[in-house]
């Protein structure tokens, strides 16, 4: 392998470990509220996507300067995060909280087939972009070889961004203070004041805004096609398997590790890609069966 | 204040609390005495909200709090210790301490004098304040739940069990606290659940002993 193959991995790596981590990051921060494990976040991350092209092809066509398609896939994350993680929470998950967990996997499963279908019916099966954000932007050199300002530096420091924004909301803030109490003991947490439900729908939505971005800042870059949603959730269950669950840093440098490895595999051994992320997981697994970085549960008695 | 009127609760489909009837008045401290599966915690739990009572009512100030969802129980003054703790192991012991009171969106200077408040009662606290929740015994963690109750139960605090498992030297600093809560705020009602009323010394004004679900024939429920 070259130098130059070797940068080129490196940066495709990194840009990709980034939407890896926004969606991961949403999968994690649900389960630690909702004690979910939510199948229909791939749905979330497809229809982020498929909503952001479609604001981006609409803005290209009006001459939109490049701030306002930037905007768009916000925009885009937003609409599907609160509309679409709304109707979820509401409608389903909160129906079976105190359910059994296999049933609420196959709930959160059968929501995904749904939206899944849903998705064919408006976009249809043909692949879906809108790459104009993207050119716009302009390219870098790196050492030698060339690559997109979007990726090499827009997509990392949005994910770096959520990620320093939420370590802080979570440490400092009111609402982020809940969040943590409602996650490690609901019922404490209920005691002490805090409206569970209202945080678990707070939480839900915002982390079904985060699998939707991951999907808006990554249309740009690709062609959606049916099953966008299927990897990206396959892959940020391995994230989040590997990191443990709720573990927010965890989730940040595992997603950079499957990223890279993941990357790296495209470019020498092509017949792995698939494979890498869960060769990680399993080797993490037989080691540390409760991941990564899950610390030690606080002393009880 | 606070009247438990036949309260009757099924947990999973056993019957665990059995017609509970009982009044506990301002001012007051009231030692519900109990063998392990009695239904202590059960109790505490239904006063709470966090356990659904199948009949019967919890009268607050006259208002049925089973009317109300759990969350609603801190905006009214009422303050809850659990038995195994649960202290936020990712928030420093202040910050555990303020933040039922931050929850409910109280001032700053007002949880202040809380905060100093609670420290006069529990002075073995003011050395942790900056310790991680994850950082305490068992017996410091006792401590600490007994201060966040009392942040934000002005009128009515249920402790669970707050002396089992503690070492002699912190049973008798946790009893002292609550000897000085007396003097702190004589108006508070404290109830108090321990399987082994020896414990408790001389601290309850009254003591009701419930038996596999039902208070005891003879207690006094006036
Ligand atoms: N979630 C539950 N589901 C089913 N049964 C329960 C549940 N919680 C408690 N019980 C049963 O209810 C009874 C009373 O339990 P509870 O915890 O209220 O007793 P306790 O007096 O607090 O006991 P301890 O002294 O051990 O804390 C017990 O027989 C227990 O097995
Ligand atoms: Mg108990």
């Amino acid at each position: 392998m070259t130098l130059d193959l070797l940068i080129l991995a490196a940066a495709d790596g990194f840009s990709y470990a980034g939407l890896l981590f926004l969606v991961s990051l949403g999968l994690t921060l649900i389960f630690g509220v909702q004690g979910i494990l939510n199948v229909a976040h791939g749905s979330l991350y497809a229809f982020g996507g498929y909503t952001a092209a479609t604001l981006a092809i609409w803005a290209t066509e009006k001459q939109a300067p490049t701030w306002v398609l930037l905007a768009a896939l916000v925009a885009a994350a937003l609409l599907v995060g609160v509309v679409l993680g709304g109707i979820l929470e509401i409608g389903l998950l909160r129906r079976v909280q105190d359910k059994d967990p296999v049933l609420q996997l196959l709930v959160t499963f059968a929501a995904f087939l749904i939206f899944e279908d849903l998705q064919r019916l408006i976009w249809g099966v043909s692949p879906y972009s809108s790459t104009e954000v993207v050119s716009r932007m302009g390219n870098l050199d790196l050492f030698g070889i060339t690559y997109t300002v979007y990726q090499l530096l827009l997509i990392p420091a949005v994910a770096l961004a959520v990620y320093l924004g939420l370590l802080y909301a979570l440490r400092r803030t009111r609402l982020g203070k809940q969040i943590v109490a409602v996650t490690h003991n609901r019922e404490v947490a209920t005691a002490l004041g805090i409206n569970a439900k209202k945080i678990g729908l707070i939480t839900f939505i915002a982390g079904a805004f985060l699998g939707a971005l991951g999907g808006a800042m990554a249309a740009p870059t690709t062609s959606l096609v049916p099953g966008v949603g299927t990897d990206m959730i396959v892959l940020s269950f391995s994230v989040v398997a590997t990191a443990g669950l709720g573990q927010i840093t965890g989730a940040f440098i595992t997603a950079l590790l499957i990223g890279m490895a993941r990357s790296l595999a495209v470019y020498t051994a092509p017949e792995l890609e698939v494979a890498v992320p869960y060769l990680i997981m399993v080797a993490v697994l037989l080691v540390r069966p409760n991941g990564l970085f899950t610390v030690a549960q606080a002393r009880r008695i | 204040m606070l009247k438990l009127q036949d309260l009757t609760v099924d947990l999973a489909g056993t019957s665990v609390l059995r017609g509970v009837t009982a009044i506990a008045h301002v001012a007051s401290t009231v030692a519900v005495v109990g063998r392990n599966g009695a239904g202590k915690t059960t109790l505490l739990r239904t006063i709470m909200g966090l356990a659904k009572a199948k009949q019967g009512r919890v009268l607050f100030d006259d208002e049925d709090l089973l009317h109300r969802p759990g969350h609603h129980r801190a905006e009214l003054g009422i303050g809850y210790a659990p038995e195994d703790r649960v202290i936020f192991p990712t928030l420093s012991v202040e910050e555990n301490l303020r933040l039922p009171c931050e929850v409910q969106a109280l001032d700053t200077a007002d949880i202040d004098d809380r905060l100093e408040s609670v420290l006069t009662v529990v002075p073995q606290l003011k050395g942790m304040l900056d310790r991680s929740g994850s950082a305490l015994s068992g017996g410091q963690g006792k401590m600490v739940a007994l201060g966040r109750a009392l942040m934000i139960g002005t009128r009515l605090v249920l402790l669970d069990e707050p002396f089992q498992g503690l070492a002699p030297a912190l049973a008798r600093q946790y009893g002292e606290a609550l000897v000085r809560l007396r003097d702190v705020r004589p108006d508070l009602c404290v109830i108090i659940t321990e399987s082994n009323a020896s414990l408790l010394m001389d601290i309850p004004s009254q003591t009701l002993t419930l038996e596999r679900g039902a208070l005891e024939a003879g207690a006094p429920a006036h």
